[in-house]
């Protein structure tokens, strides 16, 4: 009996959060107050969310609107700041963070605030988010899909460095960045490499990051580098062959030993002039990744850079680092992708918070 | 609320949608309770949490020290402040306790009468519960890592055990020896599962990145090496694949058995259809995962969307599993979190850590709200600090 009226009550207290939800945040009235004291000396304060409204996309791409505060702190001040902060103690900052803007609450009380948020969502408050979709301008595709997201990225590829040898390569993580759900970011880049347009390419430094390459890029920078490189050689013909009839067939990463002998008709040695001639990288004993000739100096280019923006956060003091402050910040000679590139892809790596 | 009563009651609705609609809101809700404590027995880190499915009413937990304690988790008492009691324990001065640390512990499916335990002693123990006696030891030649009976087989008694050893092997608790080994891990097994839906379909997880899934009566070898990428099946291509880039630490079946769930110590998360084998592509991010052994996460069961709760360093991760979207990260313990396990009649979760503590997550009712916050803070106030001055300028 004692559980029945708990659930009624439990029904009448949902129905007076809805209405108000202010009221909801119960007996740690104190922090309401504490809050802008707090920011006298401090840097703003942050939307401490894990990743749900993403409003640091501000700085980087102008045409993009804000997304409402959504779940956790929403509506505070600070929006188009974000902070990055280095992983190596993930755990310790977001435990004194908590302490330093809230003063006093239990641990406890500062979740069941965000939890409250998510109850009523799942009956269905969902109505606010289709209408947004619908305002965006149909030209650029919707602006949350992975598509519209590598064509912007793709952008930020410095073309000039590479002479023109290398198509513009964009990495998955980046592309985590600008979209906001990770499933249906990969779902959409796994149609479009099935649909043919891009090509996913293992880039071998790390197993997990994936290039992202358009097709024709692809098609039409190898030709022009290998054939340029090794004209008159026996490589020719096998990359001609392969580029005609393997890249078409098959949209895989990654190739097999009879796959290669029986459906397309390789025979061993082409095999390893396609291996020497940098489109194929060896795997295991009998299966190949598809690689871009020349990619190594991208790799070497993107490791360095990568570390030395770690390390511009990490230095930093108390090791985060406003977007803006760090994207105004001269880049060390080590970077030579550009700020903005390899920023993208620390976020969607989740290398930084 | 009111809202899905009247419409069960009226019969416009299902039953059960009202029961998954509730339990979705209670697991949503899971927090710290004070009101709810689980008795600290142990004193070395608890590696293994496991609630017996019959009543969901007692709780085994196996720690680094070889004790291995027995809960009952029923609030039997009629005050709202309960701690969940020891109703018996495997210490350190049992003649046939574990010599190392219990990695994983496990009632029998059927009943409370038996449950099994397997150590780093290199020994699988399957006790009796009401005398706290031994009832048969398996002794294997490595350590044994993790150890797991098919919950839903009334066909056979076959425990799959996953050791350092690259061969799974399966004992069967009627004959009391080992049944027959699968041989196509190369490295050692970290975890292994038995598929709720289908009696002799067995998973595995092994340091070498693969998760195999087999038909313990076929002879000749694995159904499926699960790849992470998607590619071609053939024959030839099953040495290749990998599940993850790197270790495989844990393996969880949805409650229905449709869906396999994988950790790895490249710190992502997989979720993987069990019949085909085949990368479901739903990406939870980071999980991050620094085990060098076994890692034991769960999955909710009876809600709408249902939940996979993930140690996640000193915090549990809750993920929606079929999307992906991280709910809430659940705070409380000190120490690294190795275990969790979900009770689903009272969708409350208890999680075992370093830090020797298990505790228990609980729904939160409503919080009382103050009916206008002035009057609150005013009243709040005990008279013993109310001080004697006055609030006026003047003096006096």
């Amino acid at each position: 009996m004692q559980k029945w009226f708990s659930a009624f009550d439990d029904a009448i207290i949902q129905r007076q959060w809805r209405a108000n939800p202010s009221r909801g945040r119960g007996g740690v009235s104190f922090t309401k107050e504490a809050d802008p004291n707090v920011t006298t000396g401090a840097p703003p304060r942050r939307p401490r969310v894990p990743r749900r409204a993403c409003p640091w996309r501000e700085p980087i791409r102008g045409r993009r609107e804000a997304r409402p505060g959504g779940r956790g702190a929403g509506g505070t001040p600070g929006e188009t700041v974000r902070h990055c902060s280095a992983p190596e103690d993930p755990i310790f900052r977001f435990s004194s963070l908590h302490s330093y803007l809230f003063p006093g609450t239990i641990k406890s009380r500062d979740m069941s605030r965000k939890r409250h948020h998510l109850v009523p969502e799942t009956f269905g408050v969902k109505r606010r988010r289709k209408r947004r979709l619908v305002e965006s301008d149909p030209l650029r595709g919707e602006p949350g899909s992975a598509r519209a997201a590598v064509s912007e990225l793709m952008q930020l590829f410095p073309r000039g460095l590479f002479e023109d040898a290398l198509p513009p390569i964009v990495l998955r993580s980046q592309v985590y960045s600008l979209v906001p759900d990770r499933t249906v970011a990969d779902r959409q880049l796994k149609e479009l490499q099935e649909q043919g347009e891009i090509r996913i390419v293992q880039l071998g430094f790390d197993l997990d990051a994936h290039g992202i390459i358009f097709t024709e890029d692809y098609r039409t920078r190898v030709c022009d580098c290998v054939l340029k490189a090794c004209d008159g050689r026996p490589y020719a013909g096998a990359v001609q062959k392969f580029l005609a009839s393997v890249l078409p067939a098959c949209g895989d990463l990654s190739f097999q030993q009879d796959q290669m002998t029986q459906t397309f008709g390789f025979r061993d040695s082409e095999i390893t002039h396609l291996v020497n001639a940098g489109v194929l990288t060896v795997r295991d004993a009998g299966s190949w990744w598809l690689a871009v000739p020349g990619a190594g100096r991208f790799i070497k280019y993107f490791v360095k850079g990568r570390q030395a923006v770690l390390g511009m956060v990490r230095k930093s003091k108390y090791r985060e680092l406003l977007l803006s402050e760090l994207l105004g910040r001269r880049a060390p000679a080590v970077v030579r992708l550009g700020l903005t590139y390899h920023v993208h892809d620390l976020i969607g790596a989740q290398l930084v918070d | 609320m009111l809202g899905f009563l009247s419409a069960r009651q009226t019969g416009l609705e299902d039953p059960l949608r009202l029961r998954r609609a509730e339990s979705t809101r209670r697991v949503l809700g899971l927090e710290l309770n004070k009101d709810r404590d689980v008795e600290r027995i142990h004193g070395g880190g608890i590696n293994t949490l496991d609630i017996e499915p019959v009543e969901g009413r007692y709780m085994l937990s196996g720690g680094s020290d070889g004790v291995i304690v027995l809960y009952d988790l029923e609030n039997s008492s009629r005050q709202s402040y309960y701690t969940c009691k020891a109703v018996c324990s495997i210490g350190r001065d049992h003649p046939d306790v574990h010599r190392y640390s219990v990695e994983t512990v496990q009632w029998y499916p059927h009943d409370t009468g038996m449950f099994t335990s397997s150590s780093f002693d290199k020994t699988l123990k399957v006790w009796d519960t009401n005398t706290l006696q031994t009832a048969d030891v398996f002794n294997f030649e490595e350590t044994v890592y993790s150890h797991h009976m098919s919950p839903v087989s009334t066909k056979h008694c076959l425990v799959a055990v996953g050791t350092r050893a690259p061969k799974v092997q399966l004992c069967d608790l009627k004959s009391g020896s080992c049944s027959h080994i699968l041989q196509g891990h190369r490295q050692e097994i970290l975890a292994v599962s038995w598929s709720p839906r289908y009696d002799y379909i067995l998973a595995t997880a092994s340091a070498d990145s693969r998760v195999k899934l087999w038909d313990v009566r076929r002879a000749s070898g694995c159904l499926i090496t699960l790849d992470q990428h998607n590619g071609k099946k053939s024959q030839a291509v099953e040495s290749a694949n990998t599940a993850h880039n790197g270790k495989v630490n844990g393996l969880c079946f949805t409650s229905d058995g449709l869906h396999l769930l994988t950790v790895g110590t490249d710190n992502r998360m997989r979720l993987w259809n069990s019949s085909n084998g085949e990368n479901t592509l739903v990406n939870y991010g980071k999980v991050c995962n620094n085990s060098k052994k076994g890692l034991k996460f769960t999955v909710s069961c009876g809600c709408s969307s249902e939940f996979v709760f993930v140690p996640y360093g000193s915090t549990i991760a809750v993920y929606t599993v079929y999307s992906g979207e991280q709910i809430t990260m659940l705070k409380g313990h000190y120490k690294t979190v190795d275990c969790c396990v979900f009770q689903s009649n009272f969708q409350e979760l208890y999680s075992g850590s370093r830090d020797c503590n298990i505790l228990a997550w609980v729904p939160s009712l409503y919080e009382p709200v103050p009916d206008d916050d002035e009057t609150t803070t005013k009243s709040q106030l005990n008279p013993a600090f109310e001080d004697a001055w006055s609030s006026s300028d003047e003096e006096g």
